[in-house]
């Protein structure tokens, strides 16, 4: 039994309040369910946009997307058009690790999406996507040895996937496994105080198969409802050993998740939206925004944030800034009234000036769209119909994202982003 | 890539082969070859027959250094593990070599004799080994060292990082790996990012 008063965080990515409690009661995830039985369980807002990378970003530093900087899993670069991948190096904001770190305290971080490349935090860090190369994702770096040996895996792989459900399934099952015992390892090993692991076969499942979770006609609906017994038993494991080594552990074990999900009605270009309503142009033949004519009064980029094409903010941008809040009304009203067969396409247009504060606010989007659910937000550029299907049938959620803490929150307004005051409170802070 | 050679100095049981040994992965990962000259694995081949004296210590480090010199010579990156305790042959071995980075691993005695795996240094100060460098044989610590490690203060892995982050700001291990996404990496990032539907 450890003297030491830790804490351990279980992620669960993607996976939403509602799809968790019916498992639960279900009988599918029982080690969840004694969990939800000796805790709290309830809703929780994502950030917004409500992707892994902003969302586990705000997570892990406390901080809203003005303040840490990633908006998304793209950038645009503003003289040339082309997209960047924002990573961790460009989070100057404190993570909580390093918060507690300075309290002397060890933090165990497995697969925390949105942390590549790793950096070095008191004790050790396993980054999850989009790490590519596990020697980058590994801090510090004497551990790479044995996650190698072990033939760690930080995800799937999901360009296969996504067409070899066969091999999805198999996938899901290995990189569970592979995670499983870098934990055990990391957990024997590190003298933590701190330890938290995020499984996100969760997501991956629900972009591709979430109709097989929701739908038992489904022919794969049993290998889902398995991978999510898989899940259960890995959250399991966890919870004995923690319940098993440390006293009071009721009170110091949390889970949660990032967003919610739910199936795909249709997916919704907003570029081509712009472009249908004359807002955006390429250049002829132009197959993504490196081709935008100075002409164009705004773009998108992933899943709705939505940039006025500025002049002095972009190389070839138009738009005077005294335009820039009728601009901002104007594409806001359009969208608000946006319907498809009807039914009202857009839930709230967010004026990014309302939405972010903070010193990196200005190097977001203008507007940022949330759909309502079932109508799934892509920023192509060179899409042309509004409404489209893809193969891909599940979307993120913004406020049915998951936490089941040790006591009630009551704050309504729950978000990500206020999740790491409470873990360092557990430490007396 | 240029070659160099890591040239490692520092008391018995101070860390430099432990060092080596760790940087080794750490370079292969990038893409460079290396080779280490192990002290103890130098004195079992090239240097059989050699003593303790400081004549046949000079004799064993310049061997070292000549071998190390070759290899670095032809791009490979030659990491030393010797104790190399005079200043003078070290410095001759600089002279001769191109891309000489010394890192000097520093530990006290005290430390030394407190860890002592071996039992050296308790062997040594009972007299029952002579020649014991730091005990009965000089040491003589590098004044102007490339990299000086402190093996008793610093982990293993703020010494690796101060050596491979020193290697890259002298730009003999392509800089800022770990910084930004190279070319390669964007592709991948975007073939997830499409599989999931976000480009």
């Amino acid at each position: 039994m450890s003297s030491r008063q830790r804490l351990c965080v279980v992620g669960l990515d993607g996976v939403p309040v509602g799809l968790l409690e019916r498992l639960a009661n279900s009988g599918v995830m029982p080690n969840i369910a004694a969990r939800i039985e000796a805790g709290h369980l309830r809703s929780m807002r994502a950030s917004l946009p409500e992707i892994s990378s902003v969302s586990w970003t705000s997570f892990m530093t406390g901080a809203q997307p003005g303040e840490h900087g990633i908006f998304g899993f793209t950038d645009i670069n503003s003289g040339t058009y082309e997209l960047t991948f924002p990573n961790f190096t460009q989070v100057e904001t404190p993570t909580l690790w390093d918060r507690l770190g300075k309290q002397g305290l060890t933090s165990v971080v497995l697969n925390q999406p949105a942390t590549y490349p790793a950096r070095t935090i008191p004790g050790v860090m396993v980054s999850g996507f989009v790490a590519i190369d596990l020697s980058r994702s590994v801090q510090p770096l004497r551990w790479l040895g044995s996650l190698r040996r072990q033939d760690y895996r930080v995800d799937i792989d999901t360009a296969r996937a996504r067409d070899d459900h066969d091999w999805l399934f198999q996938d899901l099952d290995y990189t569970l496994q592979a995670r499983g015992a870098a934990l055990g390892r990391l957990w024997d090993e590190v003298d933590w105080d701190y330890l938290q692991v995020v499984v996100t076969g969760t997501d991956r499942l629900y972009h591709y198969l979430w109709d097989a979770v929701e739908n038992a006609d489904h022919p794969r609906h049993q290998q889902a409802i398995d991978y999510h017994r898989a899940v259960d038993r890995f959250v399991g494991q966890v919870w004995e050993r923690f319940a098993a080594e440390n006293s009071d552990p009721e009170q110091r074990f949390w889970m949660l998740s990032d967003h919610g999900f739910c199936g795909i009605s249709q997916e919704v270009q907003v570029n081509a939206w712009l472009r249908q309503n004359g807002y955006l142009s390429l250049d002829e033949g132009g197959r993504d925004l490196a081709g935008i004519r100075p002409e164009s009064r705004a773009f998108a980029l992933d899943p709705g944030r939505i940039h006025i094409h500025q002049r002095g903010r972009y190389s070839r941008g138009g738009v005077a800034s005294d335009h820039v809040a009728s601009l901002k009304a104007e594409i806001a009203d359009a969208f608000r009234s946006l319907r498809y067969h009807g039914e009202p396409v857009i839930r709230v247009v967010h004026d990014a000036a309302d939405l972010y504060h903070g010193p990196r606010a200005d190097s977001g989007p203008d507007l940022v769209l949330l759909a309502h659910p079932g109508f799934d937000l892509k920023a192509s550029p060179t899409a042309t119909e509004i409404f489209s299907r893809t193969d891909l049938v599940g979307m993120h959620t913004w406020d049915d994202a998951f936490l089941l803490a040790p006591y009630p929150i009551d704050d309504e307004e729950l978000w990500i982003g206020d999740i790491a005051g409470h873990l360092e409170r557990g430490f007396g802070n | 890539m240029k070659g160099f050679t890591l040239w490692f100095t520092g008391l018995s049981g101070s860390g430099k082969s432990t060092l080596t040994q760790a940087i080794e992965p750490l370079l292969l990962e990038r893409k460079i070859n290396v080779e280490i000259l192990d002290g103890d694995v130098v004195r079992t081949n090239l240097s059989k027959g050699l003593g303790f004296s400081k004549e046949d210590r000079d004799i064993n480090v310049r061997r070292i250094g000549f071998v190390a010199n070759m290899l670095s010579r032809n791009g490979v990156v030659a990491m030393t593990a010797a104790i190399s305790p005079y200043k003078a042959v070290r410095d001759e071995i600089r002279a001769h070599t191109e891309n000489f980075v010394e890192v000097y691993t520093e530990c006290s005695i005290e430390e030394l004799t407190r860890r002592d795996p071996k039992g050296l240094y308790k062997k040594a100060l009972s007299g029952e080994i002579a020649n014991f460098t730091g005990i009965s044989d000089p040491y003589e610590a590098p004044e102007n060292a490339e990299i000086v490690v402190n093996t008793e203060h610093e982990t293993l892995e703020e010494s690796l990082d101060k050596i491979m982050r020193s290697l890259e700001l002298m730009g003999l291990i392509p800089a800022g790996e770990d910084q930004h996404t190279s070319p390669e990496e964007e592709v991948v990032i975007r073939d997830r990012l499409q599989a999931l539907g976000y480009l």
